[in-house]
């Protein structure tokens, strides 16, 4: 093995057990390996392993950066957990002061990063300088990220979860509460009240059980946003699956759901891509049985290209009484609500469509939503499809498949 | 070495020196809107004070962006998509700028709003984590010489300005309401113009971008778009 094939693998060890020394919280980075492991190819005698290839071996993300902060190589774990958001990350200021901030001297910066969008993420940098006989092509900087978004998106959850969750539920139960003081005491002796209240208020507990549901869907929803899918979806299943589960309210509704599907695979969650599509079509469902007319729905897919990316997009469409435009903006915010037509709230909480939101943004995907007063609505979602984006630092890999 | 290839060398140095400059710039003024939309709707006043700190640094990168832009054209009298290049860069600091004070402006205004009169910020926050996502798409279009990229980030605004429409509606029903929201309700009005016009100069961005890269201009009627955070796929 050659001079500087040694060094190399010293470098890999020592960014190896120094990494692991960072994230337990530890200070000092070991001058050097306490035992050199043996790394022998004897098949390739004498070839030089790149600093690319060593970190495309790392179960940790990687970058190479120049000093000015341009990224010139993402290995493929960093591609993998983080890709699209790597040009934000690297160009954060913070990053950016922190490279000037390395010098012959001070050789190592930790900086946390926190984006905002398309979703909340924090990130964990730490830079080293490459000694410099190990640098190539203007790369100084060794980067190796770790994703601290769930620990920061379980705090914020519980916090909101408390906050919406004593908000929404205080009507519903203040409600409850008038009602068992009436049964306690003028309704006491009155059978036929106590009949009827019994009923509305088990009602109102059934709504209150329903939001509290939503409510925790949302959270689950929400701390998992920042983790790529690494499933597998079966879109004429997920499609299936959807008619299936949705069989129960069609048939309450008199509605028959008209369904068309081809089989393609795509990377995703499955179960919340059925969890989208059904929450669309429930709505839709929903909606288009007060449209006046005999009510359509269908869910439809094909595949169509969006931003120059292979994708496939789903269609709920329904005949329902339509949406003003006015509304369509706001609809994915939580608790939003279109007040009906004749006075009467939607039937809903407003989640629905935050839940929606969160999922499709978790996948990097569009929703669409057009509407037509007295026409109807077409909601489409599209979902890129994996493994065949063009992505100019992508090399073939080596760790995955 | 000959001097030949030496010449070619430098030139594509100071070009990589000013695409640098551009990222530093889309990184600050990224970081600026960011701190902006967080300083108004979460009353953030830590944030309220970074994002007109780092006007200073943006004006500064992009002077000299300018003076490098100008010295590569005069020196080396680049041609087709280099020139292109240069030229674009030239306006897309000037852009890029506007956005940062912009985002220093709302910030401002955000240490003078007095939030209790149960105005709801929701919408704004929508608007904004829409406007930080064009933004960042466009810069990341930049960074990579997206021309597809370019074109969603110019299709999407019109997801922006349906938003601006709403705020604008729903800012007036709540100073109809109660004259006491008034003040706020202006602040926030003039908040919410302020992304209105971040999220123009993003698309500007795009167009140049596009123009950069292939050489046409985009038509200047937008299409629609659809709803949503981002643009609308061929729906229908």
């Amino acid at each position: 093995m050659t001079e500087a094939g040694l060094a190399l693998c010293l470098l890999g060890v020592s960014c190896l057990s120094g990494v692991a020394g960072w994230i337990a919280g530890g200070r000092r980075l070991p001058r050097r390996a306490p035992f050199l492991p043996v790394l022998r190819r004897d098949d390739a005698a004498g070839r030089e392993v790149g600093l690319e290839e060593m970190l495309d071996f790392l179960p940790d993300c990687g970058l190479l950066l120049t000093r000015n902060g341009s990224l010139r190589f993402a290995n493929t774990e960093a591609l993998a957990v983080f890709g699209d958001a790597l040009g934000t990350i690297v160009r954060h200021p913070e990053v950016f002061s922190a490279l000037q901030s390395l010098n012959g001297e001070i050789v190592l910066a930790t900086v946390d990063v926190i984006l905002d969008v398309p979703v909340r993420r924090v990130v964990r940098l730490v830079l080293r300088l490459v000694p410099e006989k190990l640098s190539q092509a203007g790369v100084s900087v060794l980067a190796i990220l770790s994703d601290r978004s769930e620990q920061d998106a379980v705090e914020r959850v519980r916090a909101d979860f408390v906050a919406y969750a004593s908000h929404e539920l205080r009507t519903p139960l203040a409600a409850l509460i008038g009602f068992i003081e009436t049964l306690r005491g003028p309704a006491a002796d009155d059978p036929a009240a106590q009949k009827q209240f019994l009923e509305i208020m088990a009602a109102q507990a059934g709504r209150m059980q329903r939001l509290i549901e939503q409510l925790l869907t949302l959270s689950r929803v929400e701390m998992t946003e920042h983790r790529k899918p690494r499933g597998e979806v079966d879109a004429a299943r997920a499609v299936a699956r959807v008619r299936d589960e949705s069989a129960p309210l069609c048939s309450v509704r008199g509605i028959v759901l008209e369904t068309a599907a081809e089989p393609l695979t795509f990377q995703g969650d499955e179960d919340q891509v059925v969890q989208v599509l059904l929450n669309l079509v429930e709505n839709a469902i929903k909606y288009a049985s007060t449209g006046g007319r005999v009510p359509v729905v269908s869910l439809t897919m094909a595949e169509s290209e969006v931003g120059g990316k292979e994708g496939v997009s789903f269609t709920v469409a329904d005949n329902g009484p339509g949406i003003e435009a006015r509304h369509l903006p706001r609809l994915t915010e939580r608790f939003y609500r279109v007040e009906g037509g004749r006075g009467e709230t939607a039937p809903g909480y407003g989640l629905g469509l935050a839940i929606v939101r969160h999922i499709i943004d978790r996948h990097d995907g569009r929703l669409s939503i057009e509407s037509e007063v007295g026409r109807g609505t077409y909601c489409t979602v599209w979902l890129p499809v994996r493994g065949e984006r063009r992505q100019a630092r992508e090399r073939p890999s080596l760790l995955l498949e | 070495m000959t001097e030949a290839t030496h010449t070619v060398k430098s030139y594509e140095q100071e070009l990589e020196r000013l695409r640098g400059m551009m990222a530093r710039m889309g990184g600050l003024v990224e970081r600026q809107t960011a701190q902006a939309v967080k300083a108004v709707v979460e009353g953030d006043e830590e944030a309220a004070i970074e994002a007109p700190d780092l006007d200073p640094e943006v004006d500064e990168l992009e002077r000299e962006a300018e003076a490098l832009a100008i010295r590569i054209l005069a020196l080396r009298s680049p041609m087709a998509i280099d020139l292109r290049e240069i030229v674009a860069a030239l306006k897309i600091t000037g852009d890029l700028e506007r956005i940062g004070d912009y985002a220093a402006s709302i910030a401002r205004r955000a240490l003078k709003l007095d939030m209790d009169g149960g105005i709801s910020l929701i919408g704004l926050r929508s608007m904004g984590r829409l406007v930080q996502d064009n933004l960042r798409r466009a810069i990341d279009a930049l960074a990579a010489r997206d021309r597809d990229q370019a074109v969603a980030v110019w299709q999407a605004d019109t997801a922006v300005d349906e938003l601006y429409t709403a705020m604008f509606r729903e800012l007036m029903t709540y100073m109809m309401e109660d004259p006491r929201n008034i003040g706020s309700c202006i602040h926030l009005l003039f908040v919410a113009k302020n992304l209105e016009r971040i999220g123009d100069h993003t698309t500007n961005i795009a167009e140049r971008i596009y123009y950069a890269v292939t050489g046409e201009m985009l038509p200047s009627v937008r299409p629609r778009g659809g709803l949503g955070h981002s643009s609308s796929p061929d729906a229908r």
